[in-house]
């Protein structure tokens, strides 16, 4: 309220990119239901936007979309969760025990390195494509941005506060309680904005390869049965969960680690 | 040297020698030391890998996925010794080199387009924002069906890949490029053409640079998973040939070979960045 006294701006001023935004997006959607009064409509080849809306109404009321999601969803977390597990004390303790940071970084830096990706098709093979073969897939892509970020932060603890703790007779696990894991922990969220991403690449590469349920099963069987609304209401499902995790991380990282902005 | 040392009183100059005789054994090895434990975390893991099946017995089920070193090492030379790693990674390098080049044709203009117009810039954050959150393999299927299962489908995910981070960042040198250069080149007389190739294009260039670093690594990541669902020929067909074939050797190698690739190419860009920053007194490091 005080803010509407003090700053006079209009609406479409202060919600300008905001506007100019929604209306592109709009104005995009509504050329793409559009383009097809001219251009000849192939239904084997491209969809109109009426069409996804009527095949998502059919794929949220038959239930199939939250089952694949479901199902997908599964080795995300598992995977993403190991990778948090394992990969953030092995930075911390690769940042803070120069000896064992001088050992691991170059093997992980060969391992981060590598298309990892590569890996994939040995890894669906040994472990399969169930719950953990995928979880497996994805803990392997996304563990080492927690590695090198957990790393990164443990060099970027002040030196200071170590100090005043071992002065005021902290041991090493009030070390790790009170200063490395809070400086840490802005590194690890910005990682998890990574390997959320990657973890996402390595759900659908393990379901595009051989899964029967999923929600990167879903978007190549609708591809192959030339389902174009289908696949298309898939591929935007994945799209706006993807912005989702991303865009809610950066909120997260801005709302709780507001001196970081910017970096 | 000489000099100096003959100006010293005898007690220092022996403490000094005494320092001379004993410091430089001792930073040797504090010099040497993060290379020993790397190389030799690295050695020991080989070691182990190698010699693993002769301490744990295996079933033969096990056998079967289990590979060592050696004959990977083995499988490697005899890729590059027949040459017959040379066809299929050819097929990758074209699809990797022409999804690149055309990324940077259209990310350039582009990211320096939306740099200079907030209201452009407004009308296309959506798109960008979602493509950029979304891994761009989720269009995989799709772009097999409008391009078909060959060339033109791997160029279409690599360039989808190596697009946004090209973008992302020459937007981000231009948006932090000097606005008084600017409006100084602007009361020169300046058009906007002039004010991109003066000011614009050079200070962005090392976000530039390290966009195409990120660029390279989507670029391989395209063509692998590329390779793997819809392609015919490439080395990621070999590699997913190989694997259900239980040629475990071979996707390693393979595994090696892009790994190597991208080293080097991300190392060579490096170079170039090093070298085009030169002149920057402190924005060394910039992006």
């Amino acid at each position: 309220m005080a803010e509407e006294t003090t700053v006079r701006q209009s609406f479409a001023a202060r919600y300008r990119n905001f506007l100019l935004g929604a209306l592109a997006v709009v104005l995009f959607f509504a050329a793409w239901q559009a383009v097809f009064l001219w251009v000849p409509f192939n239904p084997l080849f491209i969809t109109k936007p009426s069409l996804i809306a009527a095949g998502y109404v059919d794929l949220i009321e038959s239930g199939e979309l939250f089952h694949d999601l479901a199902v997908s969803s599964v080795p995300f977390f598992l995977g993403l969760g190991a990778a948090v597990i394992i990969g953030v004390p092995l930075g911390i303790l690769m940042g803070w025990r120069p000896r064992v940071g001088y050992a691991l970084d170059p093997l992980m830096t060969i391992f981060y390195a590598s298309p990892l990706v590569a890996l994939a098709p040995l890894l669906v093979i040994f472990f399969g494509v169930g719950v953990w073969g995928k979880s497996i897939i994805v803990f392997t892509l996304s563990v080492f941005p927690f590695i090198f970020n957990a790393y990164a932060g443990v060099h970027a603890v002040d030196r200071l506060l170590i100090n005043v703790v071992r002065s005021l007779g902290g041991g090493e696990w009030a070390l790790y309680r009170k200063v490395i894991f809070p400086s840490v922990l802005p590194y690890i969220v910005a990682a998890s904005r990574v390997a959320v991403g990657r973890a996402l690449i390595a759900v659908l590469v393990g379901e595009f390869f051989a899964a029967s349920e999923g929600i990167g099963f879903a978007i190549s069987r609708f591809g192959d049965i030339f389902a174009m609304d289908r696949m298309f209401g898939c591929i935007l499902t994945v799209m706006v969960i993807a912005v989702i995790l991303t865009e809610g991380i950066r909120w997260a990282e801005r709302a709780a680690f507001p001196w970081r902005v910017g970096r | 040297m000489a000099e100096t040392q003959t100006l010293q009183t005898p007690v220092v100059a022996a403490r000094d020698r005494a320092e001379e005789s004993d410091a430089p054994a001792r930073s040797l090895w504090r010099r040497m030391e993060p290379w020993a434990f790397g190389l030799g975390s690295i050695v020991v893991l080989l070691l182990v890998w190698q010699f693993l099946p002769s301490f744990v017995p295996m079933k033969a089920g096990t056998k079967l996925f289990f590979t060592v070193p050696s004959h990977i090492a083995g499988t490697l030379w005899r890729m590059f010794a027949t040459g017959s790693v040379w066809a299929p990674l050819g097929v990758s390098a074209t699809a990797f080199a022409i999804g690149l080049g055309l990324a940077i044709a259209a990310g350039l203009p582009l990211g320096i387009l939306l740099g200079r117009s907030t209201v452009l810039n407004a009308m296309f954050d959506p798109f960008i924002t979602a493509f950029n959150a979304t891994p761009r393999l989720v269009f995989l299927p799709l772009l097999m069906l409008w391009f078909g299962i060959g060339l033109w489908s791997k160029v279409a995910i690599v360039f989808l890949g190596a697009l946004f981070p090209l973008l992302i960042n020459t937007y981000e040198g231009v948006r932090n490029s000097d606005k008084l250069l600017i409006n100084v080149v602007r009361s020169f007389g300046a058009n906007e053409w002039d004010i991109a190739r003066l000011v614009v294009l050079p200070n962005s260039l090392p976000f530039i640079i390290v966009g195409l670093r990120l660029a390279i690594g989507r670029a391989i990541l395209g063509v692998v998973v590329a390779e793997f669902f819809g392609a015919q020929d490439g080395l990621g067909v070999i590699m997913v040939r190989a694997a259900s074939g239980f040629r475990v050797d071979v996707v390693f190698a393979g595994l090696i070979i892009f790994a190597g690739l991208s080293l080097l190419m991300t190392g060579l860009v490096q170079l170039l960045e090093k070298r085009m920053s030169r002149w920057r007194p402190d924005h060394a490091n910039a992006g």
